[in-house]
């Protein structure tokens, strides 16, 4: 794993570019430790303050220092994505191997139950969960409705390298020696498709993050729990762009887009490097 | 019908030499996968290549055939085709020159023949695609040729409107021999062309394969690792290991007079009828050729290696009338 | 031809699931809630002054009629269906007595042109430079815009549109920022009308297309990257084809197959971002208007609109699937 690691840094543009940028952002999370303001409190500083030497990234029209506000969004924001990428790769992993290991009738009902969740816009069903829940609706809540939906596309993926991995060698092999059903996909399928369910989980979280940005702009989450969405909504809410505080809007907008961009590439570096096709060139194989 | 030009062979090819060339995360690599090989195909024969997968067979027939792509590169040698005198190689001639030949003077029959034929066109616009810029005249007429050619191949002219999908592997395998051989090329390279087929269907493709290269007088280079089908089809057989060319000469004339090991290897290991001792097995296995051990390639596993053998390339020489040999024990003191 | 029907019959059953399961969980949300909208509303009347008890009584089972809350779950759950299936979701609340119908049929227009014409320009025009940079490896504008995509399509649709509106409303303001078409004009087939929605819906098919591109273009180009080298197109380039013909009818014609099950695929997901966009450039379209029933808490009309879309997108794909044959002939294939 480190020498994969070692590698992907020695060798892969991308990767680094991708690493950089999420370093950045997991260091601005990790700064929230030690912010001088509670995140939730308001009025604390000056209120709209242009970035300067005392609050670097200025202050917002709520009196919250913006650079520590954001340390605080971005950390409640990963933890977000974080959540639902786990939450929804364990029921990815279930579904994608049972479904490709089984196959027949189980594989048919599983993967048009999947199909049917890669089909559904899934906004509008967010936006009705938010409108029965209203004030219920919890972050963890939203988490886990967000992963009950978001897992249908990697269960298809996981599927199809199941279904791969069923054929070969080692797999009838471990069917004769008796092994059960659960035995040879925890032990002789994870390893395989584990690469698969990381860089997976890298656009899981982009896409989680991406809707809950959306969600809490809009107002439809726990805004007292500050996220990049929720920063930008009290923004909107105080018209912050025609009120010339720019700062307030640029730099969450900045940040966010950096995850974004940082973890797509993490997953695309990732994807290039398991791709048996490329794995072999770098082998050096080919006829 | 005799004289220089009738006598002169189709494909000279002489010391050829490709490589392939890779830079994958951090690490160079260089395989010699083509090393020094040099024969001739004369017009009217069928002269076939033999060898272990990974001996270099491909490699050598796309490098012939002018179809390299990085990371393979010609890095040296000649082979010469006689409709294409102005050019030492069809991968150095400019593109529209080469466009010219293909299909016309030049075919190919590839390996992998199952997929060759785009799924997602009509039989009867692959013939279009392939060789109506070769043969002129009005779609309907060309479609009435593709027609009558099918019918050589013993296929039914309703095949023009299927996909390749509707069709039996041994089907599509006539319409790739059809393909090939519809503008009536001077040379036909054909690489494994039956390998995935079953051995009924097999025989019944390389019979059409002779057949229409008796009628049309054409020359055929034919690869396949597979000595049996080289004994049955072939004129003259060429025998390769790990990228060089170590015997050649009439096919009857190898099998009887086998001289290089390997070839002996090759042959010994083919079953006959009425067997009943336990074959010689060949010790170790073919040599990576990113690092191909010094001397001759095949001395680690040769049963008459010989001190000579592990440093001194030896000649390919012509022992016998029109056979030709690369081997110390045979030819003692040659070296290349 | 036996092949077609039982394509098309698979087809039709994974859309018949799709609408099925799609129509319950949206029964399934609401009624699993918490929170009674009867009350909700009821308390949302009240809570102006005093009402008398009768008089909440008598709104109250009104409601539930409007709602379809009257008698038990099951009873509901055929109430639910029959609407449904009429397209009836009684009238709105916050536009009383404007039926929800007619409101989503109002806004449904806007939605399905923004959205047919921003996908269609995005899949043709992402499909095509997506296939040229996997066939032109060298070329160095499309690896260019191959760095562009990578950069521009992981952001949110909400970010991206937000970006367009800080740029097009604020530094630069040539273009009308919301709505859409200006107010004064009367609407049909007239051309100041049409060419105010052409330029009213700039921003929005700009920020979905600009997302969309992206993945398009990397999808395809990483599909093309792999077509050059099966056996058909190698062998084509080997019998010396014009490589305009091999691009064109052997490399873009087979990757084009995959990338129209994408778009099937994909369709809710681009439904999502229309939404969204429609929303930050106040578009008059199902977006605003199933967030605007939200801020109103128009129980009716969030429920119609939710149902309605996920009817909406299954046919769009169960379109796409139909037409699939005719890009690709091997249908038991799939």
């Amino acid at each position: 794993m480190l020498a994969i690691l070692r590698d992907l840094i020695r060798y892969n543009l991308e990767f680094r570019i991708g690493l950089f940028l999420v370093s950045i952002v997991v260091v601005m999370a990790a700064l929230s430790v030690v912010s001088p303001y509670p995140a939730g409190d308001v009025y604390v500083v000056p209120p709209d303050l242009p970035p300067s030497t005392a609050h670097w990234l200025g202050t917002t029209s709520r009196g919250q220092d913006v650079f520590w506000q954001l340390t605080a969004a971005i950390r409640n924001t990963l933890f977000f994505g974080i959540m639902v990428a786990a939450l929804s790769r364990v029921i990815a992993l279930v579904v994608g191997l049972l479904a490709g290991y089984s196959g027949g009738w189980i594989d048919r009902v599983l993967m048009s139950i999947n199909d049917t969740f890669i089909i559904i816009p899934l906004f509008p069903i967010l936006i009705l969960f938010y409108f029965v829940l209203r004030d219920s609706m919890s972050t963890p809540l939203l988490a886990t409705i967000m992963a009950c939906l978001g897992w249908a596309y990697d269960a298809r993926l996981i599927r199809s390298v199941a279904l791969s991995l069923k054929t070969r060698e080692f797999t009838q092999t471990s069917i004769f020696s008796g092994m059960k059903t659960h035995e040879i996909l925890a032990r002789e399928h994870l390893p395989y498709v584990l690469p698969i369910v990381f860089s997976t989980t890298m656009n899981n979280m982009n896409w989680s993050i991406g809707i809950e940005v959306t969600l809490a702009v809009l107002g439809f989450t726990d805004i007292n729990t500050p996220t990049i969405g929720g920063m930008i909504y009290w923004a909107n809410q105080h018209t912050a762009l025609v009120a010339g505080i720019w700062w307030w809007i640029a730099f969450p907008i900045g940040l966010v887009v950096m995850t974004f961009v940082g973890l797509f590439l993490l997953a695309v570096s990732m994807n290039e490097y398991i791709d048996p096709r490329s794995r072999l060139a770098r082998m050096g194989g080919g006829r | 019908m005799s004289g220089a030009a009738e006598q002169a062979p189709v494909l000279q090819v002489r010391d050829l030499q490709a490589h392939f060339r890779t830079h994958y995360f951090g690490v160079n690599r260089e395989v010699r996968a083509v090393d020094g090989v040099s024969f001739d195909v004369n017009r009217n024969e069928i002269y076939g290549l033999a060898g272990e997968s990974s001996s270099g067979k491909t490699t050598l027939i796309k490098t012939i055939a002018g179809l390299l792509k990085p990371p393979l590169e010609m890095v040296g040698g000649s082979a010469r085709f006689s409709f294409l005198p102005d050019w030492d190689a069809v991968g150095r001639a400019p593109p529209e020159v080469v466009r010219a030949i293909r299909w016309r003077h030049l075919s190919y029959i590839m390996q992998g023949s199952m997929n060759v034929l785009n799924p997602l066109r009509r039989i009867k616009h692959s013939f279009r695609d392939f060789a109506w810029r070769h043969l002129g005249g009005s779609k309907a007429e060309f479609d009435l040729r593709a027609a009558a050619h099918l019918e050589r191949v013993k296929l039914d002219p309703s095949v023009l409107a299927a996909y390749p999908h509707e069709l039996s592997g041994g089907m599509r395998q006539r319409v790739t021999i059809a393909l090939a051989t519809i503008c009536k090329p001077e040379f036909i390279i054909a690489d494994e062309p039956t390998t995935a087929l079953d051995v009924v269907v097999q025989k019944d493709v390389l019979g059409m394969i002779r057949t229409i290269q008796q009628e049309m007088g054409s020359s055929v280079l034919f690869i396949t690792h597979d000595m049996g089908v080289h004994a049955a089809l072939t004129d003259r057989l060429g025998i390769m290991y790990a990228g060089r060319l170590v015997e050649d000469g009439e096919t009857p004339e190898i099998f009887a007079r086998p001289l290089h090991p390997y070839t002996r290897h090759l042959i010994g290991s083919l079953p006959r009828i009425g067997d009943t001792e336990q074959r010689e097995g060949l010790e170790g296995t073919p040599p990576n050729l990113a690092t191909p051990p010094p001397g001759c390639r095949f001395h680690p596993r040769c049963p008459l290696a010989m001190s000579v053998c592990t440093t001194t390339v030896p000649a390919m020489i012509e022992t016998l009338s029109g056979h030709r040999v690369a081997c110390h024990a045979v030819n003692p003191g040659m070296a290349a | 031809m036996n092949a077609y029907l039982a394509y098309f019959a698979k087809r039709l059953v994974q859309f018949v699931v799709v609408v099925f399961i799609g129509v319950n969980l949206a029964f399934v949300i609401t009624h699993a809630s918490p929170i009674d909208p009867v009350e909700q509303s009821i308390a949302a009347v009240t809570s102006f002054g005093s009402t008398a008890p009768e008089a909440i009584a008598a709104m109250r089972s009104s409601l539930q009629e409007l709602y379809g809350l009257k008698g038990t779950v099951a009873e509901q759950y055929v109430t639910f269906w029959s609407r449904v299936l009429r397209g009836d979701f009684g009238p709105s609340l916050s536009a009383f007595p404007t039926p929800v119908s007619s409101l989503i049929g109002r806004a449904l227009p806007w939605t399905a042109g923004l959205l047919i014409v921003s996908t269609l320009i995005t899949w043709v025009l992402g499909n095509l430079l997506g296939g040229l940079a996997g066939y032109y490896q060298r070329n160095r504008t499309l690896k260019l815009m191959g760095v562009v995509a990578m950069g521009v399509h992981p952001i949110p649709y909400y970010i991206v549109a937000l970006m367009l509106l800080i740029i097009f409303g604020f530094l630069w303001p040539v273009l009308p920022i919301t709505g859409g078409s200006a107010m004064n004009l009367q609407q049909g087939w007239n051309w100041p009308f049409v060419s105010s929605v052409a330029r009213h819906s700039i921003l929005p098919a700009l920020s979905l297309i600009l997302i969309g591109l992206g993945s398009w273009f990397l999808g395809m180009r990483s599909l093309v990257s792999n077509i050059v080298t099966e056996d058909y197109v190698v062998y084509a380039e080997t019998a010396g084809l014009d490589s305009r013909r091999v691009l064109g009818s052997y490399v873009m014609r087979n990757a084009l197959a995959p990338q129209v099950t994408g778009l099937a695929m994909s369709l809710g997901g681009i439904f999502n971002g229309a939404v969204i966009t429609e929303k930050v450039f106040g578009y008059p379209g199902v977006g605003t208007l199933l967030v605007d029933a939200v801020y109103a808490g128009d129980y009716g009309l969030v429920l119609g609109v939710t149902t309605v879309s996920i009817i909406a997108v299954s046919v769009g794909v169960l379109v796409i699937d139909l037409l699939y044959p005719l890009i690709d002939p091997r249908v038991e294939l799939r």
